[in-house]
């Protein structure tokens, strides 16, 4: 707040007595005139927004008669009721206990994104005639096309890792052009030219496997990187230890190296999958009946597509928070050795 | 390292025998009639001609279009959804066998693709929002106006339409737009236009079936004036099977003949479309 940094021990947060500080300086280290700056700043951008036609305009009706009509006061005084509603919510959830925080944080930010769909008018009738298919076709083809790429592309990456630390230089060659062809092209620019390419040298694939493929060369290029610096980053005094103690390269490597350095793999690739799971997508220009493909074609049969993007929208956020469970409790398993 | 070598030879053994696979005449019928199967690629999101409908099959004019011919060669018919440009590019590589897709059979068009039969014939028409003060075609002069890119709404606008049928009526531009915006298919533009007269785009240039099915489900649309041109719409195939054509083209002109074309088109349009109107 203040851009000086304060170096003096102030036990009671007001201004550092030891300091000659301007006045203005001093007022703004006090966190109650820094809560009321926040408070005017709060009710300054609220009343420029105009909140004359939202839900807090008809809220205030009582009081300020029509919304439309109240003028400069009325935007005033929404923007005061508004800052204040939130202040009071931000002193509420910091006196709860901090097990209880989270997730009502989680809760109001939820409700509010529940409302903004809401205050689109959906035909929710509409949504309950799709979504089953929604589910049952396209994200299960999602899910199917996403593990079956992150499990090809873990290979790959494996490969293109030990590839790229070998002493040969042709592996090297191979695996540095591979990395870098494939993280240099755009994905959607991969699996056009699979599905559209790989014909004119006579195989003709199929939509399905074209779009598994161009997923897992492009995250098997990005994951090379990622196995790389997760070898590379396990102790070299392990891999010593191993084979003054008589154990063979590989089974060093097997039992050794790569169950260390899987901590350090876990989390990016998690990572990795998240957004595999959702540039899967993609998949869905050559004609794979996947979730954003159904998504936008069961909206438009009937005109109503926010409707089945919202769903969809939905639907992937879910997939997503299942994945981010699973690898916290890899996490948890691959950490085990750091906690003892 | 022995894997780098084998690698090695592998690649360039896959380099070597990546000769182009060569096309045989008859190739595509014999493929149909040997699986039984004739294989449609459709536009799933091009309401009424094709559509998903509530039992998350495929619906719709072209579909029925395409399920009669297939029924007329006695054998199943099979639908996959590849993207517009997919399917206009050609070079199909026996992955599809026909396209019904309300294709116009443009001069670009059939340097890839050919067009054994006309099957209809669609009225292009512009729209505006409700609230548009537009009553006529050339009030639009100068307008932000919206197409799906690729099609021939997008190449009248720019006025480089070639229609390469018999047949096909005879049109002029009278719109000179003050902006031309792309999207990928009709429907997104009609989403944009929906938004209010001006905020993002003054008019749109679609099918008049499709503007018509929107405005049914509630898009505040109207159309401007009489259609601007008519286009002739055909089935395509992949180039290389005469064979395979003139069978297509035997088909459709018996469907025309026998009202069968008529019939689905009052179904599906409320009209018929199947003649050519002036």
């Amino acid at each position: 707040m203040t851009g000086r940094d304060n170096a003096g021990v102030r036990p009671d947060g007001g201004p550092d007595a030891a300091t000659p500080a301007s006045l203005v300086d001093s007022v703004l280290e006090h966190p109650l005139a820094q809560r009321m700056l926040l408070f005017l700043f709060g009710v300054a951008v609220f009343t420029l927004i105009d909140l004359r036609g939202t839900g807090i305009g008809e809220l205030l009706r009582p009081a300020l008669g029509a919304p439309a009509e109240s003028g400069l006061w009325g935007r005033f005084a929404m923007a005061v009721v508004l800052t204040t509603a939130i202040a009071f919510n931000i002193v509420v959830v910091n006196l709860l206990p901090r097990w209880s925080q989270v997730p009502v944080v989680w809760a109001e930010l939820l409700f509010l994104f529940l409302a903004f769909f809401y205050s689109f008018d959906l035909s929710y009738e509409f949504i309950g005639r799709k979504i089953g298919f929604l589910i049952t076709q396209g994200a299960f083809t999602t899910i199917y096309i996403s593990l079956v790429s992150i499990a090809i592309a873990s290979a790959i990456a494996m490969a293109a890792a030990l590839a790229k630390m070998s002493n040969n230089a042709m592996a090297y060659g191979v695996a540095t052009f591979y990395i870098s062809f494939f993280r240099g092209l755009p994905l959607l620019m991969q699996i056009y030219l699979i599905y559209l390419g790989l014909p004119q040298l006579g195989f003709v694939v199929d939509p399905v496997p074209a779009g598994i493929a161009a997923l897992s060369v492009c995250y098997g290029a990005y994951m090379a990187e990622i196995f790389r610096a997760g070898i590379q980053g396990v102790p070299p005094g392990q891999n010593e230890a191993a084979r003054a103690l008589g154990l063979k390269s590989g089974v060093t490597f097997r039992k050794i190296v790569l169950p260390q350095a899987m901590r350090l793999i876990v989390p990016p690739t998690g990572n990795q999958f998240i957004a595999m799971l959702k540039d899967s997508s993609l998949v869905s220009v050559v004609g794979v009946w996947e979730l954003t493909f159904l998504a936008r074609t069961q909206g438009r049969s009937e005109f109503k597509h926010l409707e089945m993007l919202i769903t969809a929208a939905l639907i992937y956020w879910v997939l997503s928070i299942c994945f981010e469970m699973l690898q916290a409790r890899l996490e948890a398993y691959y950490g085990r050795g750091e906690r003892r | 390292m022995k894997a780098a070598h084998i690698l090695a030879a592998g690649l360039a053994a896959a380099f070597i025998s990546t000769a182009p696979a060569t096309s045989f005449a008859g190739e595509t019928l014999d493929r149909v009639m040997d699986t039984k199967t004739l294989t449609l690629s459709s536009d799933a999101s091009y309401p009424p001609q094709s559509f998903l409908n509530d039992d998350n099959e495929m619906d719709g004019f072209d579909v029925d279009v395409a399920k009669e011919i297939a029924k007329r060669l006695g054998v199943e018919l099979k639908i996959i959804t590849p993207a517009w440009e997919v399917i206009t590019a050609g070079n199909w590589n026996g992955r599809w066998d026909i396209s019904v897709g309300s294709m116009t059979p443009t001069k670009a068009r059939a340097e890839v693709l050919n067009f054994p039969a006309v099957y209809y014939y669609t009225p292009a028409s512009f729209a505006v929002h409700t609230d548009s003060k537009v009553t006529s075609v050339d009030e639009l002069n100068g307008k932000v106006i919206g197409v799906c890119g690729g099609c021939t709404y997008e190449a009248y606008l720019k006025k480089d339409l070639v229609i390469d049928a018999e047949g096909a009526p005879p049109f002029e531009y009278q719109v000179e737009p003050g902006e031309i915006r792309s999207y990928e298919t009709d429907t997104n533009v009609f989403d944009d236009l929906r938004l209010g007269d001006g905020t993002r785009l003054d008019a749109a240039l679609s099918a008049l079936p499709t503007i018509q099915e929107a405005v049914k489900n509630g898009y505040p649309m109207k159309v401007v004036g009489d259609p601007v041109y008519y286009e002739p719409l055909a089935v395509a195939t992949d180039k290389g099977d005469p064979e395979f054509d003139a069978k297509i083209a035997e088909i459709v002109k018996d469907m025309h003949k026998d009202g069968t074309l008529k019939a689905l088109s009052e179904k599906w349009y409320g009209t018929d479309l199947t003649t050519v109107k002036q």
